[in-house]
C-alpha cells in the first residue's frame, strides 16, 4: 500500500506500520490514509517559496530519518511526568504516539463525557464523517494535515454530550521519548462539545530528554450551539525537536472559544489554529505566549474566519526572545461579506533580549464588510531602560530586574486563564527562564 | 431643510480629463522586440550605452514572467499589443514654447497645467510628457541660475550622460521586477532633475504625465539626484482619456539622496478607472524607490491615488546612510471596480534609522483596496526605529479592504510599532453632521477629509487643495 517515495524519504518503517495498521484497521481508515498519503506525495513538504511557509523552512527534515513509532512499552521517565499529572483530573496519555491505558486514568469519567482513545473505530469513522470531514473539504489539507492523516493511527476522542458541564481538566498528554532512534508521531485528536456544554481541555506536547523527532499533530474541535471550551495548547517538545501542528476549531451559534497556546520547546516549531465563526454570536479568544532561547524557531500562524454577523475575536500574542532566537507571527483575519458587526482586534508583541533575534510578524487583515471594527497591531522592542534603571537602585542587580520584568511581560498573559491547575503546568514548562 | 440629493446627476458624473486630443502623432508599429528598441533609442538619437543598457533590460525581461501575487484580478496583458512609443509630431526643432502645438497647448490647458508664460508666475516649475515625449519644461531659466538642472530625460541623457551612467539604474536596476524591466528596455521620457550641492531648489518641481493615445502604453522614467546638504520637493501628477481598453502605465522613479539631502515627493495620480462596469481604464504598474546614500539624508513619498484601474505601486526607501529617515504618507481611494494593491517598503540598512508609514485606504462601490508594506530592519541597523499606522475606511457593503504589513527584523536593538484598523463612516457622526445643517455629501466630505487629513497636510499647498477636491469628486453619489 505504501509506496516509498522521495517526499516521504524522511520517515521510516513504512513497512511495519502498514503491518499494524492492517490487523485493526477499517476500510475507511484505510482510505483515507492512502487518499491522504498520495496528496502528500503530490505537494511535498512545503518550501520558503509559498508564501505561507516564507519564513520557516522545514527542508532540515530531509537530513533525518524519522522511525514512525508504534511501540511504547520503553518508556523511562515517567517520574517527570507525574509533575504534570494530577489524578483528580482527567487524563489520557499517548507515549510515542500510542495510547497507554496504564497511565491514563479513565475509569470513573463523569456522566456524560466519552474519553477514549479510539479503538473504537467505528465510533470515530462516524464522528469524522459527521463533524469534520464535511467541513474540510479534504483536497485543502496542506501538507503536514494530508501528511497526519496518513498516518492516522491512535485519535485522543473526547465527547460532551448536550447541556452537561464537565468541571475537571481533561488532559491530553503527548510524551515524546526517543529510546533507540529518531521517532515521528503523529498526535491526532477530536474535541467535540454538545449544545450548551462545557469543557476544559489542555492538550501537552511533552518530552523530557534533548532527542531529535518529529511531531506532526492534528487536533480538531467543534463546538456546536451555545458551547463553551477553554483550550490550551501547551508545547515543550525538547530542544531538537521538530513540530509542526494545527488546531482547527469549528464554532457555532453563541459558542464561546477561549483558548491559549504556549510554545517553548523544539528546534522548529510551526503552529497552526484555524478558527472558524460559523454561526452568530460566537465568540473565539486566541491568546498565546512564546519564549524561546538558543537557535530555536518558532512560527505561529493563526486564521480567524468571520462568516456571518455578530461574531467577535479577541488574539493577544506575546513573546520574548532569548539569545539567537527566532520568532514568526501571522495572524489572518477574514471578514466575510454577510460578517457585519463583526468585531475583531489583534495583538502581536515581541521582546527582544538576545543580541541576535530575528522577528518576522504579518498581521493580516481582509475585510469585504463595511460594518466593522478591525484593529490589528504589532511591537518589537526592547525592555525599558528606565525601568531597568529605577530596579537598578533598588539594589536589585540588574539580571534580577531583566528577569522581573520579562516575568512580568508573560504574566500580563498568563493571568488571563483562569484555571490554576493549567497555569501551574505552564509555569513548570517556563522554569527554564524564571526562578521563581 | 437639506436639498435632497440628485443620485442620477451624482453617479453619472464623468471623468473630468477623460477627453482626447486630435493631434497628429507618429505611433510606432505595434509590438516589442529588439528592433523596436533600437528604433526608440535611434529617434531620440541616444548615445550608445543607452542602446545596450536597453537592450540588456529587454534580454533579462525576457526571462521573466508576469508577477501574479497582486490581490487582483485582471486579464492578461498582450505585451504585443501595445505600441511602445507614440509621440506628438514634431516640425523642426523647438526653441521656445511658442512653438509647440498649439492643440497641445490647450490640451494642458484644460487640465489645468501652466505651461505657457503667462501662468508662469504661480511658481511651480512644470515638465509636462504627452505620452512618450516631454513637450516643455517651464522656469529652466531660473533653475539653471541656482544651478539646479531640470529637463526631460531624454535632453539630459544628450546633454548629462555622465550623470545618467553613473545614476540611471542605481536604485531601481533593470533586473528589479518585470515591470522595471520592461520600462527600462522601452522607456521614451520622463523628468531628470539634480540639485547641486548646498542647494535648496527655489521652486517646486513638477511633472504631468498625460496618456493620450490609444494603444499605446508610456513608459515614463524619473530620476532625482540631491547632493550634500541639497533640498528639493517634486510634484507628479497624472491624467488619461476615457477609452474602452486597458493602457498600461509601467514607470520607474528613482531617487538619489546624498549626505544631509532631502526629497520629498508628492504624487497626485488620476489615471482613467474605467467606467463603472470596469471596462477600460488604466493599468499603474510602478516601481518607486527612493535610496538615502548619505548621513542625515531624508525621502518622504507623498501619494493621493484615485485614479486608475489597477494599480501596484510600492514607493520604497533604502536606508543605507546612518541616521537616515524615510517617511510614507498615502491616501488611496478606489471606486466602481478599480483595485489598488499598494503600500510601501523601508528597509533599513544604516545605523540609527527611522521610518514613518501613514496609509489611508477608502474603499467605495465594488472596489478591492489593499495596503501592502514591508518593513526589514538589517542585522547591521542597529537602533533603527520604525511606526506604522494603516488605517481603512469602507463605504458600501460591495467593496474590500485588505492590509498585508511585512515586519522583518533582523536586529535585536530594532523598536518597531504597526498599527492598522478598518472603520466605517459611523451613523451616529453623520447625524451629528446632518444635524448642523451639512448635506449628506458634505458631512462625508469632512469625514473623509479628517481621515486624510495627517497625509493631506504632507502635500504642497497647491496640492492638497487638488487632492481634497479630487476625493470630493471621486466620492460623489457613492454614498447614501
Amino acid at each position: 500500500m505504501i509506496v516509498k517515495n522521495d517526499q516521504l524519504s524522511f520517515i521510516s518503517g513504512l513497512k511495519e506500520f502498514e503491518i499494524l495498521v492492517k490487523q485493526e484497521s477499517p476500510l475507511w481508515a484505510y482510505n483515507l490514509r492512502k487518499e491522504s498519503l498520495d496528496r502528500f506525495a503530490k505537494r511535498g513538504l512545503p518550501t520558503v517559496k509559498e508564501e505561507e511557509w516564507k519564513y520557516t523552512n522545514v527542508a532540515s527534515l530531509k537530513e533525518h530519518q524519522f522511525q514512525i513509532a508504534s511501540d511504547s512499552s520503553k518508556m523511562a521517565q515517567l517520574k517527570e511526568l507525574k509533575a504534570y499529572y494530577r489524578k483528580e483530573e482527567i487524563n489520557l496519555v499517548f507515549i510515542n504516539g500510542v495510547f497507554s491505558e496504564e497511565l491514563s486514568n479513565l475509569k470513573k469519567l463523569p456522566k456524560g463525557l466519552k474519553v477514549a482513545d479510539v479503538n473504537d473505530a467505528a465510533l470515530y469513522s462516524q464522528k469524522e464523517a459527521a463533524f469534520v470531514l464535511q467541513r474540510y473539504p479534504q483536497d485543502q489539507d496542506d501538507s503536514f494535515i494530508a501528511l497526519n492523516k496518513a498516518f492516522l493511527y491512535r485519535v485522543a476522542f473526547v465527547q460532551i454530550d448536550p447541556k452537561t458541564v464537565i468541571k475537571p481538566l481533561i488532559h491530553i498528554i503527548h510524551v515524546t521519548d526517543a529510546v533507540k532512534s529518531s521517532v515521528s508521531s503523529f498526535p491526532r485528536s477530536l474535541i467535540m462539545l454538545g449544545k450548551s456544554a462545557e469543557a476544559q481541555v489542555m492538550e501537552s506536547h511533552l518530552s523530557f530528554s534533548d532527542d531529535t523527532y518529529l511531531t506532526n499533530a492534528l487536533s480538531d474541535i467543534v463546538l456546536d450551539q451555545d458551547a463553551k471550551l477553554v483550550y490550551c495548547k501547551a508545547q515543550g517538545e525538547s530542544k531538537n525537536a521538530f513540530h509542526i501542528g494545527t488546531t482547527r476549531v469549528w464554532q457555532e451559534r453563541d459558542s464561546q472559544l477561549d483558548s491559549f497556546s504556549l510554545m517553548t520547546g523544539g528546534k522548529i516549531t510551526r503552529n497552526n489554529l484555524n478558527i472558524v465563526l460559523n454561526g452568530s454570536g460566537a465568540h473565539a479568544t486566541l491568546n498565546g505566549l512564546y519564549l524561546i532561547n538558543g537557535n530555536q524557531h518558532v512560527d505561529n500562524h493563526t486564521a480567524v474566519d468571520h462568516r456571518p454577523p455578530n461574531c467577535t475575536s479577541t488574539q493577544l500574542y506575546k513573546g520574548i526572545l532569548y539569545d539567537a532566537a527566532r520568532a514568526v507571527f501571522n495572524g489572518k483575519i477574514f471578514v466575510k461579506k454577510e460578517a457585519q458587526q463583526t468585531n475583531s482586534y489583534q495583538l502581536n508583541k515581541n521582546l527582544l533580549l538576545g543580541p541576535d533575534c530575528r522577528v518576522d510578524t504579518k498581521p493580516q487583515l481582509e475585510i469585504f464588510a463595511d460594518d466593522v471594527k478591525c484593529t490589528h497591531g504589532a511591537t518589537i522592542g526592547q525592555l525599558n531602560e528606565d525601568e531597568i534603571f529605577y530596579l537598578q537602585t533598588r539594589c536589585i542587580p540588574k539580571s534580577q530586574a531583566v528577569e522581573m520584568l520579562a516575568r512580568g511581560f508573560v504574566d500580563d498573559i498568563l493571568n488571563r486563564i483562569a484555571d490554576e491547575s493549567i497555569v501551574a503546568k505552564l509555569n513548570k514548562l517556563l522554569a527554564e527562564y524564571f526562578q521563581d | 431643510m437639506v436639498k435632497p440629493i440628485q443620485e442620477n446627476e451624482l453617479v453619472n458624473r464623468e471623468y473630468k480629463y477623460g477627453f482626447v486630443t486630435d493631434i497628429e502623432v507618429e505611433p510606432f508599429p505595434k509590438g516589442l522586440s529588439e528592433k523596436v528598441i533600437k528604433m526608440i533609442s535611434e529617434k531620440k538619437s541616444e548615445p550608445d550605452f543607452m542602446l545596450e543598457w536597453r537592450l540588456k533590460a529587454y534580454r533579462h525581461w525576457k526571462t521573466l514572467k508576469e508577477p501574479k501575487w497582486p490581490n487582483f484580478k485582471y486579464g492578461p496583458i498582450d505585451y504585443q499589443a501595445i505600441s511602445y512609443y507614440s509621440a506628438p509630431k514634431k516640425k523642426t526643432n523647438l526653441k521656445s514654447l511658442d512653438e509647440v502645438d498649439k492643440e497641445l497647448l490647450n490640451t494642458f490647458e484644460r487640465l489645468g497645467i501652466p505651461l505657457t508664460e503667462q501662468k508662469r508666475l504661480t511658481g511651480v516649475a512644470v515638465d509636462a510628457v504627452f505620452d512618450s515625449v516631454s513637450v516643455g519644461t517651464t522656469h529652466q531659466g531660473e533653475l539653471a541660475k541656482a544651478g539646479v538642472i531640470f529637463c526631460s530625460m531624454s535632453e539630459a541623457i544628450s546633454h548629462h550622460p555622465e550623470l545618467i551612467k553613473k545614476y540611471l539604474g542605481s536604485v531601481v536596476p533593470h533586473s528589479d521586477n518585470f515591470f522595471a524591466a520592461l520600462n527600462s528596455a522601452v522607456f521614451s521620457d520622463g523628468s531628470f532633475c539634480y540639485i547641486p550641492k548646498g542647494v535648496r531648489c527655489p521652486l517646486e518641481l513638477s511633472t504631468y504625465f498625460r496618456i493620450n493615445a490609444a494603444d499605446s502604453g508610456q513608459f515614463e522614467r524619473t530620476l532625482i539626484i540631491a547632493e550634500d546638504d541639497s533640498y528639493v520637493s517634486y510634484l507628479e501628477g497624472c491624467t488619461a482619456p476615457s477609452r474602452d481598453q486597458n493602457q498600461l502605465h509601467a514607470a520607474v522613479v528613482e531617487l538619489v539622496a546624498m549626505n544631509n539631502a532631502e526629497i520629498k515627493y508628492s504624487t497626485v495620480q488620476n489615471w482613467y478607472s474605467g467606467d463603472k462596469n470596469g471596462n477600460g481604464g488604466i493599468y499603474n504598474f510602478v516601481t518607486k524607490r527612493g535610496k538615502c546614500i548619505g548621513t542625515n539624508s531624508k525621502i518622504s513619498w507623498t501619494q493621493v491615488e484615485a485614479g486608475a484601474a489597477i494599480t501596484w505601486k510600492y514607493p520604497s526607501v533604502i536606508l543605507q546612510g546612518d541616521n537616515s529617515v524615510g517617511k510614507f504618507y498615502s491616501v488611496a481611494l478606489t471606486n466602481n471596480r478599480m483595485q489598488a494593491d499598494t503600500g510601501t517598503k523601508m528597509i533599513h540598512i544604516g545605523k540609527n534609522t527611522k521610518s514613518t508609514i501613514v496609509s489611508k485606504g477608502i474603499s467605495t462601490d465594488y472596489s478591492n483596496n489593499n495596503y501592502r508594506g514591508l518593513v526589514k530592519i538589517m542585522p547591521t541597523a542597529h537602533g533603527a526605529r520604525n511606526f506604522s499606522q494603516c488605517d481603512s475606511m469602507l463605504v458600501g457593503n460591495n467593496c474590500s479592504a485588505n492590509t498585508f504589513p511585512y515586519i522583518e527584523v533582523k536586529n535585536s536593538s530594532a523598536v518597531l510599532e504597526h498599527e492598522a484598523s478598518t472603520s466605517k463612516i459611523s451613523a451616529e457622526q453623520m447625524f451629528y453632521l446632518r444635524s448642523r445643517g451639512l448635506d449628506l455629501e458634505g458631512a462625508v466630505s469632512l469625514i473623509i477629509n479628517g481621515f486624510c487629513k495627517e497625509v493631506f497636510k504632507e502635500l504642497p499647498l497647491e496640492f492638497s487643495v487638488e487632492a481634497i477636491k479630487l476625493l470630493e469628486m471621486k466620492l460623489e453619489g457613492s454614498v447614501g
